[in-house]
């Protein structure tokens, strides 16, 4: 359940830290709750540093602190049902970044991802992703 | 003579009935009560036994077995939380395994929640017992066995004060190769 002000661990290499939730993009109203799956817009709230290689690119994507960027929820501390009718729930809530087009910024992930993302299409985020539950 | 009299004694006094099955092997024989007749349809649909017949009609004979022995409150063999099981499933995740929190028992509902740490991320998974879906319960590792502190039983029935702190969860589960 991401909401307004839900903070989110980015969990590939983009270069973002932490984001914090300001739409999620499922749902015609302000007040709406994002799971697993869900688009959201979200404000980078801490980046890495942007490397001086990076810096002179013109190519490379540099996220930086205060960026407004569109994200995908892949774990959520809120227990999501399963068709059959268990439940998983993670410590924590993390999101992969996307661009407008609904492709990843980064290109590894780093941690575990939910399995609920393939039934929502995100099947390239599963494909990347190193421990699917 | 006198064994053959106080057993005479004694199968007079047994309530047992050994009219309906009777054991062909030996006339002596004390069998036990048959199970009660389930209620008829109309007392059924009315609601009257509906539960009691419900938690024996609708799980399928190995989880009805399950529901006995590993999920039970006083059997032997019964599951303790702080144990370490893999569970196979039908669908994706096809096995998960993790150390039992709590067993949540409401006879056909009755369901248990496996915690795991992957990749340094807590995994919480609750699975029905009853579910088709849910093919296997293997036992790694029985709470309380080990030595020391680590052989004393649990003094909770949920264990979910395992959530915040990793040493204890270590302490129970780590070094298991599952």
């Amino acid at each position: 359940m991401i909401g307004l002000k839900g903070t989110l661990n980015v969990i590939d290499n983009s270069g973002a830290l932490l984001v914090e939730c300001v739409n999620v993009l499922k749902n015609k109203v302000n007040n709406g709750w994002g799971s697993v799956g869900d688009e959201i817009v979200c404000v980078v709230k801490r980046a890495r540093a942007i490397s001086a290689a990076q810096q002179a690119s013109a190519t490379a994507v540099k996220v930086r602190r205060g960026d407004v960027r569109r994200a995908v929820i892949v774990r959520t501390a809120k227990a999501v049902r399963r068709p059959d009718g268990r439940l998983v729930k993670f410590d924590d809530n993390a999101a992969v970044l996307l661009n407008n087009k609904r492709e990843m910024l980064g290109t590894r992930i780093g941690g575990v991802v939910s399995a609920d993302l393939r039934m929502k299409g995100w099947g390239k985020i599963v494909s990347l992703a190193p421990k699917v539950v | 003579m006198l064994t053959a009299r106080l057993r005479a004694l004694a199968r007079s006094m047994s309530t047992a009935t050994t009219s309906a099955a009777s054991y062909p092997f030996s006339k002596a024989a004390i069998l036990p009560t048959p199970p009660p007749a389930p209620p008829s349809l109309e007392s059924l649909r009315k609601g009257k036994g509906l539960m009691p017949y419900l938690q024996t009609a609708l799980p399928p004979s190995q989880k009805q077995q399950w529901l006995a022995t590993l999920f039970s409150k006083r059997h032997p063999d019964r599951l303790v939380p702080g144990s370490v099981l893999t569970v196979t499933t039908a669908h994706a995740p096809n096995s998960f395994s993790g150390v039992l929190l709590s067993i949540r028992r409401r006879g056909p509902d009755t369901s248990f929640v496996l915690r795991n740490v992957i990749q340094r991320i807590g995994v919480e998974m609750q699975f029905f017992v009853n579910s088709p879906h849910l093919k296997d319960i293997k036992i790694v590792k029985r709470a309380g066995s080990g030595g020391g502190k680590a052989g004393r039983r649990t003094r909770r029935a949920k264990l979910f004060y395992l959530r915040n702190s990793p040493e204890k969860m270590t302490a129970i589960a780590g070094g298991i190769k599952a």
